[in-house]
């Protein structure tokens, strides 16, 4: 024990979790051995630091902001259900308009076609005869 | 007002109720996530959703088990999925720098220690050091090390928060202490503070 470091039992050492005989024999090699001694001070320290940062002071304005917090999803809450009902209200009409929007323009269309069956049929003028291609040209001169 | 009440209070959506609730427990709350966190901006933070979860899902409370031991059980989750994010965000953090040169990082790092002195470069170096080191526990581990060291709770009501036996929290224990102490040990030698 005296010339092999004891290391591993250190922080069990620190902890008090060493049996009687066990922790006697560490604490009489912590006396022969500086090494041992420095790295106990070196977890002593390390330690330390845990007790130092543990239960820190809370903000005072903790539940201040909170409570800010609540009634913002509150709010986004409610918003979020309106939002729920209203969106597929709002693409419903959004789709039965356009259903209705294509059911007219279909039935314009067929009465359009209509329209230019007619217009087919109807005979184009000829007023070629009436006035000829000379006197208009000369007309323009 | 005993725990029951108080949450019946909440079951019912009662603000004072609450109020008193995160009153009577915002410290040990912050406490824990700071333990797994080891940053107290973050640790608020994350405290302020554990009483958030706790005004939402209050009607999920059997009482089966103490209101501490819920509380520490969504502390605990949520402090692991922050880290296990963070982990995330430092992946294509570390992506982005490779493409950048690392320069981002560099400004950082002067900027935080550029006029400090120097025993406070090794204070802060040996806290680093030391969340390093639990850091790089296990999770089971680490929650169990940090509800005995920062919590200083008994290993019986680690074992009910953690819902495993009271042998299993005290093996989970001594394999952290173990850990800790190997990679200290290991710092130590190569003088690293």
């Amino acid at each position: 024990m005296k010339n092999e470091c004891i290391h591993k039992d250190l922080i069990f050492y620190l902890d008090n979790e060493l049996s009687f005989e066990k922790r006697t024999t560490v604490e009489k090699h912590l006396e022969e051995c500086a090494d041992c001694r420095s790295f106990l001070a070196f977890l002593q320290d390390g330690m330390q630091i845990i007790e130092k940062e543990k239960n820190p002071e809370v903000s005072p304005f903790f539940y201040t902001r909170l409570s800010a917090r609540l009634d913002e999803k509150d709010e986004h809450q409610t918003q979020s259900q309106w939002a729920r009902l209203a969106q597929p209200a709002f693409f419903s009409l959004v789709l039965l308009a356009g259903i209705y929007g294509g059911l007219k323009l279909g039935s314009n269309a067929s009465s359009t076609k209509a329209n230019q069956r007619a217009t087919s049929n109807v005979q184009m003028l000829n007023d070629f005869a009436a006035e000829p291609i000379e006197s208009f040209l000369l007309d323009e001169l | 007002m005993d725990e029951t009440q108080l949450i019946k209070g909440i079951q019912q959506g009662d603000r004072k109720s609450f109020q008193i609730l995160v009153e009577n427990y915002q410290r040990m709350v912050v406490n824990t996530c700071l333990g797994i966190v080891h940053n107290k901006a973050d640790a608020e933070d994350l405290a302020q959703d554990v009483f958030l979860e706790i005004f939402r899902t209050a009607e999920n409370f059997r009482g089966d088990s103490k209101l501490s031991t819920w509380l520490y059980r969504i502390a605990t989750n949520r402090s692991l999925n922050q880290i296990r994010k963070n982990k995330r965000n430092r992946f294509f953090q570390s992506i982005e720098e490779t493409f950048t040169g690392g320069r981002n990082r560099a400004s950082e790092i002067s900027e935080n220690h550029g006029d400090q002195p120097d025993r406070n470069i090794t204070d802060q170096q040996r806290k680093e050091l030391l969340h390093r080191a639990i850091d790089r526990l296990p999770e089971k581990q680490r929650i169990a090390f940090t509800l005995n060291k920062y919590e200083e709770l008994p290993y019986q009501q680690i074992a009910e928060i953690m819902e495993i036996s009271l042998a299993s929290v005290e093996s989970l224990i001594h394999r952290a202490k173990k850990n800790l102490q190997e990679q200290l040990l290991d710092c130590y030698k190569k003088k690293c503070v």
